[in-house]
């Protein structure tokens, strides 16, 4: 079976902190004070990139779980998906901003027929019929995205708008994980305002606390599942595309990205979506500056942090639930 | 829960189960040193998914890290081998009581929670394991794993174990002894605890039971065989390496569980076999397996939840 080392995941995504040039600080003791800031700086920014990554992970999960009380296995399947959705979409149209229309469209589709054809005949069983369903979600949908694309890592390549470097405080910074900064900021306050003020973000948070009640009403609940598994579905794929330019498309996303989202699900709380916002940043902050001082124990350190919030907080650190 | 409850009688070994290790006994005699080899793995398989099951069909703990009881026992054989003198039996051992001893642990933490959270808790400790198992480069050989791990000369100067045949035997002696312990597990009063926290964990623990300590003693015990599986495993194949501790082989694990029919002991042994047989022939045929494997698995969580071994004595009683 395709199990892929993780351990070249830090160094590939945080190679800027590597070079000279964001090394820490060799000469006098003034100076180290005057370099310590753009150094933080620019890895502040870093995991804050990362912590979108992982928060369009994230919060799909926490979203279907919430709704649905079950764990969706596949979700990181899913956000593979979209990366070779992304890059399929390059191919096609030329055009990176295609790619992160359609892929999380085409993604989130799949997934709602999903729901609509399978999973929606397990409600009456237990939590672990979910889970192992979606599991095996997993495995026909990662062989048949081998059989599309191949084994091979594909390159998607940074639009042009976003390629170059710009320099905080001296200290060269990609334009591209800015970009990511900002889509994360703009895809959790949009979630955030959907769930609060639209008619559909109320039914939402209706189901999520008494599905009965609001099937009483006179809702579709169903309908309202299926859109809700869709739509975190597409998130997972929406990061998937955004991911694409800076990991490339490959078969080891899967494996990576599901234990990531299901860490910060478990530490932001289970249906928390703010739960989810904060974990991501935790979770990103940790690896990022875990793999810079600690590099051997940084693929432990998410982790370790997981028990840690879990031994203090059963429930998550926003979770209801303990 | 939907599953069959026919528990063997307590006391006495039923006839069929004399029959199947006689069979199993005499495979030796008739199957070519290919099959042999597929045999002696879906063995080890069999002991490994059978001791999932002790904690997914009878106390109803999803566990999505029982690869960890595998790798820990695969990885301490294989050290054991190849740098102490220790006999191969003995090394087996050995290993199997520290992935016990480990279970202790994982268990205590991961029994603070309950449900999908616990799941994904044992799933964080395997992940964990895979961690260290990268980067602990003196003793696990890293990415490369250990290899070229031995079959030693056993204690006493028994050589049978250096045989493929007799390694067989070791095997499936090790498999017979450790279903007959687990299902005089399960019919005793400890499993009556076990599964009344499957059925209802409140109603058990307001009948009097620590559940929790009920739980982490079944997960020391699941890890004791599995990692005993795992013990097996090394010296068999040769090496050891990280893929035995990769999540996928988890949810692998489980996969034979859920297939063969949790709750029944024998129901995941056959499905371990049903996996490997599966697997190599559809091999064959195929290169993408792994897609009718999922297909397969699906339909079988969707439509006989009761698995093989459900669907066969269902057939058998009517």
């Amino acid at each position: 079976m395709a199990g892929r080392p993780l351990s070249t995941r830090g160094e590939r995504l945080f190679h800027c902190s590597r070079t000279p040039r964001c090394g820490r600080p060799v000469s006098s003791e003034s100076s180290a004070v005057m370099d310590i800031l753009p150094f933080l700086l620019v890895q502040c920014l870093n995991a804050l990139s990362q912590a979108a990554l992982l928060f369009f992970l994230g919060v799909g999960l926490t979203l279907i779980f919430g709704i649905m009380r079950i764990v969706n296995f596949a979700h990181g399947t899913f956000y593979m998906f979209g990366a070779f959705l992304g890059y399929s979409a390059v191919r096609v149209t030329g055009s990176f901003w295609a790619g992160l229309v359609l892929g999380p469209m085409v993604a989130g589709g799949i997934g709602a027929a999903f729901e609509l054809g399978l999973l929606r005949r397990l409600y009456k069983r237990d939590d672990s019929a979910f889970l192992m369903v979606t599991f095996g979600l997993t495995l026909v949908l990662g062989e048949i995205i081998r059989l599309v694309w191949g084994v091979n890592a594909l390159q998607v390549e940074v639009p042009d708008a976003l390629s170059g470097i710009v320099f905080l405080l001296d200290e060269p910074f990609p334009v591209y994980r800015l970009f990511l900064v900002a889509s994360g900021a703009i895809v959790a306050v949009g979630i955030w305002q959907f769930l609060e003020r639209t008619r559909l973000g109320l039914l939402i948070r209706a189901t999520s606390q008494n599905a009965e009640m609001v099937h009483a009403l006179g809702v579709d609940v169903n309908l309202v599942r299926s859109g809700i598994f869709g739509i975190g579905c597409g998130l997972a794929a929406l990061g998937g595309v955004l991911a694409a330019p800076l990991l490339s498309a490959s078969l080891g996303m899967a494996g990576n990205a599901i234990i990531d989202a299901f860490v910060i699900v478990i530490i932001g709380g289970m249906g928390s979506f703010p739960g989810s916002l904060l974990a991501a940043i935790l979770v990103a902050f940790v690896q990022v500056f875990g793999t810079y001082y600690f590099p051997d124990f940084a693929m432990a350190a998410m982790y370790l942090l997981m028990l840690l919030v879990l031994v203090v907080r059963p429930g998550g650190l926003l979770g209801k639930e303990a | 829960m939907t599953v069959q409850e026919r528990h063997p009688s307590n006391k006495k070994i039923p006839l069929a189960f004399l029959c199947v290790a006689v069979v199993l006994a005499l495979a030796p005699l008739g199957l070519p040193l290919f099959a042999m080899t597929l045999l002696t793995e879906a063995l080890i398989l069999g002991l490994l998914a059978m001791s999932l099951d002790l904690m997914v069909g009878y106390t109803r703990l999803i566990s999505f890290g029982h690869a960890a009881a595998y790798g820990l026992g695969a990885y301490a054989s294989g050290y054991l081998l190849l740098h102490t003198p220790l006999a191969l039996p003995f090394a087996v051992l050995a290993a199997s009581v520290l992935a016990g001893v480990v279970a202790i642990g994982v268990a205590w933490v991961c029994t603070l929670t309950k449900g999908v959270s616990f799941s994904m808790l044992t799933l964080a400790f395997a992940q964990l394991l895979y961690a260290v198992a990268f980067k602990w480069t003196s003793v696990t050989g890293a990415s490369d794993g250990l290899a070229g791990i031995p079959r030693t000369s056993g204690p006493f100067g028994v050589t049978v174990f250096q045989t493929k045949n007799g390694y067989y035997y070791l095997v499936l002696v090790c498999l017979l002894g450790a279903y007959l312990f687990c299902r005089s597990l399960v019919g005793s009063p400890f499993g009556a605890v076990l599964r009344g926290i499957r059925e209802n964990e409140a109603k058990t623990l307001s009948l009097g039971y620590n559940t929790r300590l009920y739980k982490i003693a079944v997960v020391a015990v699941s890890f004791a065989l599995g990692g005993l599986a795992g013990a097996l495993y090394s010296p068999f194949a040769g090496f050891a390496n990280t893929e035995l501790v990769f999540w996928l082989f988890s949810g692998q694990v489980l996969i034979m569980v859920i297939v063969g029919g949790q709750g029944t002991l024998i129901g995941p042994i056959l499905g371990a076999a049903f996996f490997m047989l599966l697997e190599h022939v559809l091999s064959q045929y195929t290169e993408s397996w792994a897609l009718f494997f999922g297909l397969i698995f699906i339909g079988f969580v969707m439509f006989a939840p009761q698995g093989i071994w459900g669907l066969l004595t269902r057939r058998a009683r009517v």
